[in-house]
C-alpha cells in the first residue's frame, strides 16, 4: 500500500496511544489548528467541486483523489469532527510543490477575490499540517535528515555527501570581486550557490555591468523557507532572524533575490516572522533587469541561435503573478526563436522541484518534470528556459534524454551580453 | 448502516487484488478512504463515517478492472465505480461501504481518427485535457458540463450527462459512440450502437449502448471510450438580454429556441429569484438595475458566417420582443465564465440576512416549455416554506436550460442553498421531503425528475418507479440478471428490490 502513516521514529510511538493519552500539546496544538483553519476548510468542503483537480502537478502524474486540495481541505473537517488526527493525515501533505495552482483555479479565487477579497490558501494550509505534525513529532524521515543537516551546517546539503557551510557559501563569486555589504545585498539561494553556480555568477555580472551596485553578506545562511515548506517552522525563523541581524548589522536596504523561492520566503514569511522589524525592500532581479533593458542601459547583441520556450516557475508566475518581464527579457535577446506557452496554460505545469516533495518522493518529481519537458518537447524546442534554479536539476534530469537543454534566464541574457559566465551548472 | 468489513477480509481483499494491481494501487489509509466517501450534493458532517469505504482500488486497466470485480463477487463484498466524484446524485457515494474503484488512471489518449473524427480514451479522462489536445488538430469533444473542468468521461457515462451546448452538439449519449466495460459479473463486453466502436447508428440488435448510461455504476464499469469529434468552432455568438418582466423572458427563450436556426446551441432563462441571487455576486456579475426581473440568454457556435448570421437572428428574435441586449461585455464575458460560477459558499443568506457558508443543492428536472412558469411558481412555494421553518436553507433562483434544438423540453434547475454544517437529522429529514414534493410536482406535470445528474438521492428516488411505471420492473429484470450477487452499486435507485433475501447477501 502506497499510503501508510509517517515513518520516523516518534510517530510510531504517538500513534500507538490512544487519543486521550496523547502528550497533551499535541491535542492542543490539533485543536487550535482546527480553529484557525475551520472557515476555510468548510468554505471548500462546503463547494467540494474539484475545479482544482486538473491543474494540479501530484494529481496529473499519480491521479489519486487523496492528494488533491478538495482532500486536503475536507481532512480538516473530519479533524473537526474527530473522525481523523493529525498522525492520520500528515504523510498525505508530502503530495504537493505548492506551486498554488489550485489556489488560483478555484472559483472562490477568482470569483470572490477582488469583492470579497478572499482567496482560497491550500498552500498555507499544506504548511500549517505540516507544521503541526512536526510540532507534534511527526517527521517524514528524509525531511528530518535534510532538516537537521541544514541546521547543521547552516545550508541545505545541495550536494549531499559534499559538505556544504560558511566556508565555500561565497565561492561561486571567486574572481568576481564582489564587495561584502552595501545597501543592496545579493542573496544567493543554497541550490545556486553551491549547485547552480552558472545562476548567480550571471546574475552578478549583469548587475555589474549595468553598473549597479551590491554586495554580499558577512554570512549567508540558508532563507529558511526550505524548512518552513516542510513544517520545521521554528528553524525556519531561527535561520530568518540571524540573516535580518546580518542584513541590520551591515546597514542593509535592499535585499536583491533571484531565486523565486527566496522571494517567497522574504515576501511572505519574513514579514509574517517580524512584522514591522521588517523595514527591508525586497527586489526581484529579474524585474531589475528588465528595467535596465527597458531603459538602455543593457542591451542583448550576441545572437543567439536557439528555439526555446520559456517555464514560468510556479512561485514567480502562480503566487506572484511575475511573468511579463521574463518573456520581455527573452524578446528582447536576438537570435532566439521563442515558442511561447501563455502563463495561463502554464498554471497546470511544474517542474516538480518546490515543496520539498523532491526531497521526500524524488520519484513523484521526477514523473513531474517528466510531464513538464513533454509539453516542450512537443513545441519542438533545443531548450527550456527557466527562471529557477530549484527548477532547473530536476528539468535538467528530465531534458537530457529528449536532448532538450535546460538553461537559467540569467545565463542566456548574459551571454547575448557577452558575457563569460563561468561557474557550474551542476554537473558534478 | 452497513457495518464495517472486519479487518482480516480487507486483508484477504487487498492480498487478492493487490498482486494484479500493484501495492500502490490499492488503498486503504483512512483519507484514502473518507475523501472517496463524498460528491459535492450536501450531506450531513456527522454522518460522514456511515459511508466510508472499506477500501480503494486504482485499476489502470480493464483487465485489472474486471479481476477486481471478479475478486468482489467472490467475496460477495459491493463495488462503487468513481471517477470525477462530481456527480451530484450521490452515484459515486458508497452507501454500503465496499470497494471503491476510482477509474482516474486510466486516462491515457489511446487514439485520434482524424479522419473518421473520433477519439478513443481511457474514461479517467477529462474533458478540458483532451480538448487541449484535439485543439491542435482544429476538433473538439463538445460534451460541455457546467462540470467541465472537473467531470470525466466515465462520470458522463455513468451519468448520461447534459450539456449546456446539447442543443447544437447532442448530450454525452449522442456523443458518446462506444465503449468497453466490465460488467457486473467481471466479464469484458464491448456496446455500442451495433457492433464497430465508431458507428453513429446501426439497427443491428438492441440499443444496449443506451443502457449502460445513465445507470449509476449499477451495471457495470466502462473502461475506455470511443467519442465523436466536431470541427472545433471558428465563431462563438452569446448574447444576454434583461426584462423587466419574467412572462416576456419566458416568451423569448421559447421563440429563440423554435427559430430553427442550426448554429443555435442553447438558451437559458433566468427567473427573477436568481437575477435577485445574482446580485449578491458583484464580482461576477455587473450588478443589475431592480427594474430587472428576468435574463435570457443564447448562444450559438459554428463556421463563423453561420454564426454571424445566426446570431443576427437571434438578436432580432429578442429586439422584437422587447428584449434589452446587455452588451458584448456581460454577454461575452458571462458566458465565458459559465463553468467558473461556483463560488457559492458566500452567497448564502440566512432569512435575516446573515452570511453563511452554504452548500450547493441542485434540482435539475426535465420539463416541457409549456409547464415552466407552473413549475417555477410551485418548486419556489416548496422552497419557501422549508426556509420559513429550518433557517439553514436559502432559495438561489431557478434556471431553465433547453434540452434540444427545437425548444421541447427544459433542464429545469432550482439551486437551494444549504447551511451543510448546521445541518443535523430533523432538518435533513425536511430537506429529503421537500425534494421529494419537488419531484412530485415534475411528475405531476409530465416530466422527467432529471435531465443530468440522476435521481437517486433520498427523497426523490422514491418516485422514480412512479416516474418510470412498469418500465422500472423492466429495469429490476435487467439488474437481476446482470448482477446476480447485487455487487454493482448497491442501494442506489431502490434496486435491493430485485433480490429476494437469498440473492441479496448485503
Ligand atoms: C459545479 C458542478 C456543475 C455541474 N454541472 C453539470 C452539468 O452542466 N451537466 C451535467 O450533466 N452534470 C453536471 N454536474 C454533475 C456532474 O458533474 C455530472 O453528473 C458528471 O457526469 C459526473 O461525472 P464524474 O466524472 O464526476 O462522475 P462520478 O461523480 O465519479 O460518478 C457519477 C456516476 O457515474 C458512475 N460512474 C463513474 N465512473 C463510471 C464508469 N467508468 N462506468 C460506469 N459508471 C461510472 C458513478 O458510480 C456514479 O454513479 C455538475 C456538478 C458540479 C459539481
Ligand atoms: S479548492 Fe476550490 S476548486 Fe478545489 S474543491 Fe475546494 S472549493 Fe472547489
Amino acid at each position: 500500500m502506497s499510503e501508510h502513516h509517517a515513518h520516523g521514529t516518534e510517530p510510531s510511538s504517538i500513534e500507538l496511544l490512544p487519543i486521550e493519552l496523547l502528550p497533551i500539546d499535541t491535542a492542543q496544538a490539533s485543536s487550535d489548528f482546527v480553529d484557525e483553519w475551520r472557515n476555510a476548510a468548510y468554505n471548500c468542503y462546503s463547494s467540494g467541486h474539484k475545479f482544482c483537480r486538473e491543474v494540479c502537478p501530484v494529481m496529473q502524474v499519480t491521479r489519486n483523489e487523496t492528494w488533491t486540495p478538495t482532500a486536503f481541505h475536507a481532512n480538516v473537517v473530519a479533524m473537526d469532527k474527530g473522525e481523523l488526527d493529525i498522525a492520520d493525515i500528515a504523510e498525505d501533505y508530502v503530495n504537493c510543490t505548492q506551486c498554488g495552482a489550485c489556489e488560483l483555479r478555484c472559483p472562490n479565487t477568482l470569483m470572490l477575490g477582488d469583492f470579497y477579497r478572499f482567496r482560497t490558501r491550500t498552500v498555507d494550509l499544506v504548511k500549517a499540517v505540516r507544521t503541526l505534525a512536526v510540532d507534534t513529532g511527526i517527521h517524514q524521515p528524509q525531511w528530518k535528515t535534510w532538516n537537521e543537516l541544514t541546521d547543521a551546517r547552516s545550508h541545505e546539503p545541495v550536494l549531499g555527501e559534499q559538505p556544504v557551510g560558511q566556508d565555500s557559501v561565497r565561492e561561486w563569486a571567486d574572481g568576481l570581486d564582489i564587495p561584502i555589504g552595501g545597501d543592496d545585498i545579493l542573496f544567493v539561494d543554497c541550490e545556486a550557490a553551491f549547485y547552480r553556480t552558472s545562476v548567480p555568477r550571471a546574475v552578478a555580472q549583469i548587475l555589474q555591468m549595468a553598473g549597479h551596485e551590491f554586495g554580499l553578506m558577512q554570512e549567508q545562511w540558508c532563507c529558511g523557507g526550505p524548512a518552513a515548506e516542510m513544517g520545521y517552522r521554528d528553524q525556519a525563523m531561527r535561520f530568518a532572524r540571524h540573516n535580518l541581524d546580518n542584513w541590520k548589522a551591515s546597514g542593509a536596504k535592499r535585499i536583491l533575490v533571484l531565486d523565486p523561492h527566496d522571494y517567497i520566503s522574504f515576501t511572505e514569511d519574513y514579514p509574517k516572522y517580524f512584522g514591522a522589524e521588517f523595514d527591508l525592500e525586497i527586489v526581484l532581479v529579474l524585474e531589475v533587469v528588465a528595467e535596465y533593458i527597458r531603459s538602455g542601459a543593457l542591451t542583448p547583441r550576441v545572437a543567439i541561435e536557439k528555439t526555446i520556450t520559456y517555464h514560468d516557475p510556479c512561485r514567480l508566475n502562480k503566487r506572484k503573478g511575475v511573468w511579463k518581464e521574463p518573456r520581455e527579457i527573452l524578446r528582447s535577446i536576438p537570435g532566439l526563436t521563442f515558442n511561447d506557452v501563455d502563463h495561463v496554460t502554464q498554471w497546470s505545469y511544474c517542474s516538480g522541484g518546490g515543496g520539498g516533495l523532491a526531497i521526500e518522493k524524488p520519484e513523484l518529481t521526477a514523473l513531474i518534470s517528466g510531464a513538464r519537458i513533454k509539453k516542450a518537447s512537443e513545441l519542438s524546442v533545443d531548450t527550456l528556459v527557466s527562471a529557477c534554479p530549484w527548477s532547473e536539476r530536476p528539468l535538467s534530469a528530465a531534458g537530457e534524454p529528449e536532448n532538450i537543454d535546460v538553461v537559467d534566464i540569467h545565463e542566456m541574457l548574459a551571454e547575448s551580453l557577452g558575457i563569460t559566465v563561468g561557474g557550474s551548472r551542476g554537473a558534478r | 448502516m452497513t457495518a464495517v468489513l472486519e479487518a482480516s477480509i480487507v486483508e484477504q481483499l487487498v492480498a487478492a487484488i493487490a498482486p494484479v494491481l500493484g501495492e500502490a494501487n490499492v488503498l486503504t489509509s483512512k483519507t484514502a478512504r473518507y475523501s472517496r466517501a463524498r460528491v459535492p450534493a450536501p450531506f450531513p458532517v456527522h454522518r460522514w463515517a456511515e459511508r466510508v469505504p472499506d477500501l480503494v482500488v486504482l485499476p489502470g486497466s480493464t483487465e485489472e478492472v474486471a479481476h477486481v470485480v471478479r475478486v468482489a463477487n467472490e467475496f460477495g463484498v459491493p463495488i462503487v465505480p468513481r471517477d470525477g466524484g462530481t456527480g451530484l446524485t450521490d452515484g459515486a457515494v458508497p452507501e454500503r461501504r465496499g470497494i471503491v474503484v476510482d477509474v482516474k488512471r486510466m486516462n491515457l489518449i489511446h487514439e485520434i481518427d482524424l479522419e473518421n473524427r473520433t477519439a478513443t480514451v481511457g474514461v479517467g479522462i477529462s474533458m478540458l485535457k483532451l480538448n487541449e489536445v484535439l485543439a491542435q488538430h482544429g476538433l473538439i469533444y463538445p460534451d460541455n458540463p457546467a462540470s467541465y473542468p472537473c467531470s470525466l468521461v466515465g462520470g458522463r457515462i455513468g451519468t448520461s450527462g447534459w450539456s449546456l451546448i446539447g442543443s447544437r452538439y447532442g448530450h454525452s449519449r449522442d456523443l458518446v459512440l462506444s465503449f468497453d466495460m466490465v460488467t457486473p459479473t467481471g466479464d469484458i463486453i464491448f456496446v455500442g450502437d451495433g457492433g464497430g466502436r465508431k458507428i453513429s447508428k446501426s439497427s443491428s440488435g438492441y440499443q444496449l449502448k443506451h443502457l449502460f448510461m445513465g445507470h449509476q455504476g449499477t451495471l457495470g464499469i466502462a473502461t475506455t471510450a470511443t467519442l465523436k469529434l466536431y470541427p472545433k468552432a471558428e465563431a462563438e455568438f452569446s448574447a444576454f438580454w434583461a426584462f423587466d418582466d419574467y412572462d416576456v423572458a419566458y416568451k423569448a427563450v421559447g421563440a429563440l429556441a423554435r427559430a430553427g436556426i442550426a448554429t443555435f446551441a442553447g438558451a437559458v432563462l433566468f427567473d427573477e429569484k436568481k437575477v435577485e441571487y445574482l446580485r449578491r455576486d458583484d464580482e461576477a456579475y455587473i450588478p443589475q438595475p431592480e427594474s430587472v426581473k428576468a435574463l435570457v440568454c443564447s448562444v450559438g457556435y459554428g463556421n463563423s458566417d453561420e454564426v454571424a448570421a445566426g446570431g443576427r437572428r437571434m438578436m432580432r428574435i429578442a429586439r422584437d420582443l422587447g428584449a434589452r441586449y446587455m452588451g458584448d461585455e456581460i454577454s461575452q464575458g458571462d458566458w465565458a465564465s459559465r463553468h467558473d460560477r461556483y463560488a457559492t459558499p458566500v452567497h448564502g443568506r440566512t432569512l435575516s440576512g446573515q452570511v453563511a457558508l452554504m452548500s450547493w443543492h441542485c434540482e435539475d428536472a426535465a420539463i416541457n416549455y409549456t409547464d415552466l412558469p407552473a413549475v417555477t411558481r410551485e418548486w419556489h412555494a416548496i422552497v419557501e416554506k422549508l426556509r420559513r421553518k429550518h433557517d439553514v436553507f436559502d432559495d438561489w433562483g431557478m434556471f431553465a436550460y433547453t434540452s434540444s434544438d427545437t425548444g421541447v423540453d427544459y433542464l429545469t434547475e432550482i439551486d437551494i442553498g444549504i447551511w451543510e454544517e448546521k445541518l443535523d437529522d430533523t432538518t435533513w429529514a425536511a430537506f429529503v421531503d421537500a425534494k421529494r414534493e419537488i419531484a412530485a410536482v415534475s411528475l405531476k406535470y409530465g416530466g422527467s425528475i432529471s435531465a443530468c445528474h440522476g435521481s437517486c438521492r433520498e427523497g426523490e428516488v422514491d418516485l422514480v418507479p412512479q416516474e418510470l411505471g412498469g418500465g422500472y420492473d423492466v429495469m429490476l429484470a435487467v439488474k437481476r440478471a446482470l448482477d446476480p450477487n447485487n455487487i454493482m452499486n448497491p442501494g442506489k435507485y431502490g434496486l435491493d428490490r430485485a433480490y429476494d433475501n437469498e440473492g441479496d447477501r448485503r
